[in-house]
């Protein structure tokens, strides 16, 4: 598919049911050979947005195009371009994993002398091979996930729908999964991934559009969309001893606009991360505290999704993004030292 | 993969293999042979399809017919045409709402085949199915009761061409949109007991009232006891063409409204 060109369109697509608006007049684009992010919290509208793409649900309204046919007018040379991964692992409970296979073979016509070999290579890249003939109904919940995209990928479909593919999964399960997206998109195919997770859009995706009450709030890659909250920077602290009415203190340092405490850290937002520095230095002289941790960190996508869904930045936003990776101890009342740490959701050091 | 593709504007179109009608046909035939092989194995032994599609038809003839001095003929007649009826009909209400609410319909209809080949396939199961069921009473009428069968091959067409318009109602029935096989049965069920009341397998044909006759006309089980009743005892008790034309007739008139019913999900999101 050449790259550049969109392989998926919607245009002020829009379902409603009765008097829920669940998507309101989206549109976007997805470029042919990259990974595409939606990401949005539950019932913002994006499995819904999934399933009108792969013609399960009619739109109340717009236009939808997939590898260039009209879903409405040509559903079926759509469905030949796509596979499925839906929210729900919806596999045969009762057929064992390679009977599985063989079906979606056989419902995507892949030529008989091919079947097996694909089956075979999917199950050993799902690490099923050697339970192959087990019903699915003894397999773990991570073990259906797998299989349910192994399903997906039988007929090696040019555009791949995923909704939610690792949620609720266990780290190995949503590792393996990763790793088979990378590589399926390394190979050419299109994806299209819903997730709630900020993490793994921010991980896997070329460019996220974040959808909430049924709209899209901003379309971009996450990079682009973090520079837009430049003023939503940090930087996390932590001290060897906690002291009486420190948050006070620390609150109260000239361009801090937020503070909130996270496990032994401090996190302290700022537009100007460097300016606080000196200033924390002295806060921990004149107190005689022991800088343990010191990282700045810059926005991240979970602050730009709150930013764009009306939320409240800064406050409560811990979480995996914008842990720092390269802290540093240092002596009580010196200077910073060489090799400051940044967050990973950071571009600049301290 | 794709075989070829080209750029058209800003939007790709990925450009298949192109393929006849013939070729279509040819694969969508296959496409609806798994779908029925794949039903057979997952659904056949399940509980609700021997309760609804194995018991029940058996239930019926011996709640309504044994000692009433019917002969071996009319007996065979009358179970096969309750069999077809039952179990075919079953197999829809059955497997529809179960894949609807386990979401692995979903993968039928997502991928490249059209809605009629999916009910096609879904229709074959409860074919099966119905023929399989009614090969006991008539295997049990050959050998025991040294029932003779007036015309074998027109008896095979009474239970291919009942199980075939059988099946189809039994999609017709399951395509409302609904997720809970209760939901569904309790309506067919409804719908199914009258239809045995005007259709000539307890009351015939010849004895009706005048309104219940005109009544069964519209009952496609009518035209199955018929031609039935010439498959076994040899005399029926309208023209033999009719109830020809009516089993394909009635297979075309349940599956339409299928589909439309499926659009309505389509729509509703189901």
């Amino acid at each position: 598919m050449p790259e550049g060109s969109s392989a998926i369109e919607a245009e002020r697509l829009t379902k409603r049911y009765g008097d829920l608006l669940a998507v309101d007049g989206v549109s976007f684009a997805v470029q042919a050979g990259e990974i595409f992010g939606f990401l949005g919290p539950n019932g913002a509208g994006k499995s819904t947005t999934v399933r009108m793409l792969t013609t399960l649900l009619e739109p109340t309204s717009g236009r939808l195009l997939v590898g260039g046919f009209d879903v409405q007018r040509q559903p079926y040379q759509a469905k030949r371009q796509l596979g499925l991964v839906p929210e729900e692992s919806n596999v045969y409970t009762e057929l064992s994993a390679w009977d599985n296979l063989m079906f979606s073979a056989q419902l995507y016509r892949v030529p008989r002398g091919e079947r097996e070999r694909r089956a075979a290579d999917q199950l050993r890249t799902f690490d099923l091979y050697e339970k192959r003939h087990v019903k699915a109904q003894q397999y773990s919940k991570g073990m259906r996930r797998r299989l349910t995209i192994a399903m997906a990928l039988i007929h090696q479909p040019a555009i791949l729908f995923l909704d939610e593919p690792t949620s609720g999964l266990d780290v190995q399960s949503a590792q393996t999964i990763k790793r088979t997206v990378r590589e399926l998109n390394g190979n050419g195919t299109t994806i299209f991934l819903t997730t709630h997770q900020i993490e793994e859009a921010n991980q896997l995706c070329d460019r996220v559009a974040i959808i909430s009450h049924g709209r899209i709030a901003a379309v971009d890659s996450p990079e682009r969309l973090k520079q837009t909250l430049e003023s939503v920077q940090a930087v996390e602290v932590a001290f060897d001893r906690a002291g009486p009415g420190m948050e006070a203190v620390l609150r109260g340092l000239a361009g801090v606009t937020e503070i909130a405490k996270q496990g032994d850290k401090w996190r302290l937002y700022t537009a100007e991360p460097p300016a606080l520095l000196p200033l924390l230095f002295d806060f921990a002289r004149q107190r005689d505290l022991r800088i343990i941790t010191l990282n700045t960190l810059g926005p991240s996508l979970e602050d730009v999704f709150l930013h764009v869904t009306g939320q409240k930045v800064g406050v409560g936003t811990g979480g995996g993004e914008g842990e720092g990776v390269g802290g540093i101890g240092m002596g009580k009342g010196m200077g910073m030292g060489a090799g400051m740490g940044q967050g990973r959701g950071g571009r600049r050091g301290g | 993969m794709a075989d070829s593709e080209v750029a058209r504007g800003a939007t790709v179109t990925i450009q298949v293999r192109d393929e006849s009608l013939l070729e279509r046909i040819v694969a969508e035939a296959a496409q609806a042979w798994a779908i029925a092989v794949k039903d057979v194995r997952i659904y056949y032994l399940t509980p609700p399809m021997i309760m609804f599609g194995l018991l029940m038809p058996f239930f019926m003839f011996f709640s309504f017919s044994v000692g009433r001095g019917l002969g071996a003929e009319t007996s065979v007649a009358r179970m096969l045409a309750l069999t077809t009826f039952f179990t075919a009909s079953s197999a829809g209400p059955v497997i529809l709402p179960m894949e609807r609410r386990t979401r692995t319909i979903d993968r039928m209809l997502v991928a490249p085949l059209s809605l009629v080949t999916m009910l096609l396939g879904k229709t074959l199961v409860g074919t099966f199915f119905g023929i399989a069921v009614s090969l006991v009473p008539l295997l049990g009428g050959l050998a025991f009761f040294g029932t003779r069968m007036a015309d074998p091959l027109l008896l095979a067409v009474g239970l291919v061409g009942g199980s075939l318009a059988f099946s189809a109602l039994g999609i017709l029935l399951a395509s409302m949109p609904a997720e809970s096989p209760g939901a569904i049965m309790m309506p067919s069920t409804l719908l199914r007991w009258p239809l045995m009341f005007i259709s000539g397998v307890f009351i015939p044909l010849a004895d009706m009232a005048p309104w219940t006759r005109a009544a069964s006309y519209i009952s496609p089980l009518t035209y199955t006891q018929d031609l039935l009743n010439w498959a076994v005892i040899g005399a029926g008790a309208q023209s033999l063409t009719l109830d020809l034309l009516a089993l394909p007739l009635s297979l075309a008139l349940f599956l339409v409204p299928a589909m439309k019913l499926h659009d309505v999900s389509r729509r509703l999101g189901y």
